[in-house]
C-alpha cells in the first residue's frame, strides 16, 4: 500500500510530465498546481496520470477541492484507503 | 502545451513558427491575422494508440483526449500560441486541403476580413486502418517494391501502381503585396489566378473535365494563355487513374511546353497537407530559378511533357501553376506570378 510520500512522489512525477519546465525546481507539498502554471487542463491530465498509477477508479468529482499538492496526497490516499 | 498536443498539432505548431519568423508576424496586429488549416481526421494514429492503451480501462483515458480527437484542436493550440485573433478554422478538402486552405486565405484577405491569412496543410497522421482501407480501394502503392523501397514513389511513371504516403505539412502567409512591404518583406510571388471545381462525384477516380475546368478557370483569371505557364506543379500521386488523367487535362489545355516535375515523387503524399507543401515546392523553384527533379520517372506515361527528370535543372519560372485533385470530387488549381 501506498503512503503518502509515495503519491507525494508521483504527483511531482505526473506534474514534471506535463509541465516538464518544472524539471529544475523543488516542488514542495504547499505548492498550488496553479501557482506552477497548470492550467485547468494540465491540473486534469496531472491527476488523471497519478489515479492511472495509483489504479485508483473514481470520479474525478471525488478529488476536486484540494487547494494544494498535500491537500490533493491528503484526498487520493484517503480515496486509496476507502476503494 | 507540447506534451500534451497530438504529433499533427506538435508539427503544426512548428511549421507555422517557421512561416511566422520569416514573415515577421510579430510585426502584424494581432487581430488582423487569421488561419485556415486545410484538413481533417489529422490524428488517426493518436486516436488508434488511445484507443488501444486504454480499451480495457477506459476510467483513466487521458483527459486531454477530449481536445486532441477534434481537428480544431489544432486551430486552439496555434491560435494560443501566436496570439492569432482574426479568424481561424479548419476547412476540409481530402488531398486537396492545403490548396483549397490557400484560396479560402486568400478570399478572407480579399474581402477584408483580416489583413494576413496564414494557410496550413495540416500533417495528417493516418493509422494502419486508414493505410489499409487506401490500398483495398486501389489507391494507394502495393508492396511490390518493399524490397527496393527508394523505388516504390513513381509518379507519371509506368510502373508505378498507387501513392506513396509521407509525413508533412507546410505553411504560407498570404497578404496583399503592400502589406508584405509595410514590414520589410519580400513576397514570394503574387497570386494571379484561382479556381475550385467540383465533379458532382463521390468516387475516388478523378475527372478529366473536372480538371480541365479548373486549369481553364484559374488561367482565364490570371488572364493567361497557356503558353505563358513556364512551370506545371501538378497532383501527380503515383496513382494509375489519377495520373494518367491528370496529364491528358494538362497535355489538352496546352501546357506540354511548360515544364513539369511531380514533388511528392520526392515527399511521398501528405494528403491534407499536399496542396500548402506543393505551392512552397513552387514558390522555392520560383525563387531559385531551379526545378527539382521527378524521382523514378524512368518510364513516363506521357512523353510529349516537358518532363524534369533525373536532374533539376535550371529554369526561369515566370508564370507557374500548381493543381490539386481530392477524394469527392475537388478540383483546384492557382496560378503565381513572381515578380
Amino acid at each position: 500500500m501506498m503512503n503518502k510520500e509515495d503519491i507525494f512522489r508521483l504527483v511531482v512525477e505526473h506534474t514534471r510530465e506535463v509541465l516538464p519546465e518544472l524539471e529544475e525546481y523543488n516542488i514542495q507539498p504547499n505548492d498550488r498546481l496553479v501557482d506552477l502554471g497548470a492550467n485547468s487542463v494540465d491540473r486534469a491530465e496531472i491527476i488523471m496520470r497519478t489515479m492511472e498509477s495509483l489504479s485508483l477508479k473514481v470520479p474525478r468529482v471525488e478529488l476536486f477541492g484540494a487547494k494544494n499538492i498535500e491537500e490533493l496526497v491528503e484526498l487520493l490516499y484517503e480515496k486509496i484507503q476507502s476503494v | 502545451m507540447l506534451r500534451t498536443a497530438s504529433f499533427s498539432g506538435q508539427v503544426g505548431l512548428i511549421t507555422i513558427l517557421e512561416a511566422w519568423e520569416e514573415a515577421k508576424l510579430d510585426k502584424a496586429d494581432p487581430s488582423r491575422i487569421g488561419l485556415v488549416i486545410g484538413g481533417s481526421n489529422f490524428q488517426q494514429r493518436d486516436m488508434v494508440q488511445m484507443h488501444e492503451a486504454y480499451a480495457d480501462r477506459v476510467h483513466f483515458v487521458r483527459p486531454t483526449y477530449g481536445l486532441t480527437f477534434m481537428d480544431s484542436d489544432l486551430v486552439g493550440l496555434c491560435t494560443e500560441q501566436f496570439g492569432i485573433k482574426g479568424i481561424s478554422y479548419t476547412l476540409g478538402g481530402a488531398s486537396a486541403s492545403g490548396q483549397l486552405a490557400i484560396i479560402q486565405a486568400i478570399q478572407a484577405v480579399q474581402s477584408g476580413q483580416v489583413d494576413i491569412c496564414i494557410a496550413m496543410g495540416a500533417l495528417m497522421d493516418v493509422s494502419y486502418w486508414e493505410c489499409q482501407a487506401f490500398r483495398s480501394l486501389g489507391a494507394m502503392g502495393s508492396d511490390r517494391f518493399a524490397d527496393e523501397p527508394e523505388k516504390a514513389c513513381r509518379p507519371f511513371d509506368r510502373e508505378r501502381d498507387g501513392f506513396i504516403y509521407g509525413e508533412s505539412c507546410g505553411a504560407v502567409v498570404i497578404e496583399r503585396t503592400e502589406s508584405a512591404i509595410s514590414r520589410q518583406i519580400t513576397p514570394y510571388a503574387i497570386i494571379t489566378g484561382w479556381a475550385v471545381g467540383m465533379d458532382a462525384s463521390r468516387n475516388p477516380h478523378p475527372s478529366y473535365e473536372g480538371e480541365v475546368q479548373v486549369i481553364k478557370k484559374a488561367l482565364e483569371q490570371a488572364k493567361l494563355s497557356p503558353h505563358q505557364i513556364d512551370y506545371v506543379n501538378p497532383h501527380g500521386t503515383g496513382s494509375l487513374v489519377g495520373d494518367e488523367i491528370e496529364i491528358k487535362a494538362i497535355v489538352d489545355c496546352q501546357l506540354s511546353n511548360a515544364a513539369i516535375n511531380a514533388t511528392k515523387s520526392i515527399t511521398g503524399h501528405g494528403l491534407s497537407s499536399s496542396g500548402a507543401v506543393e505551392v512552397i515546392a513552387t514558390l522555392l523553384q520560383m525563387k531559385e530559378s531551379r526545378l527539382h527533379p521527378t524521382r523514378n520517372l524512368e518510364s513516363p506515361i506521357e512523353e510529349s511533357c516537358n518532363w524534369v527528370r533525373d536532374q533539376s535543372i535550371t529554369h526561369h519560372v515566370k508564370h507557374a501553376l500548381s493543381l490539386n485533385i481530392g477524394f469527392g470530387g475537388i478540383n483546384t488549381a492557382i496560378c503565381f506570378y513572381k515578380i
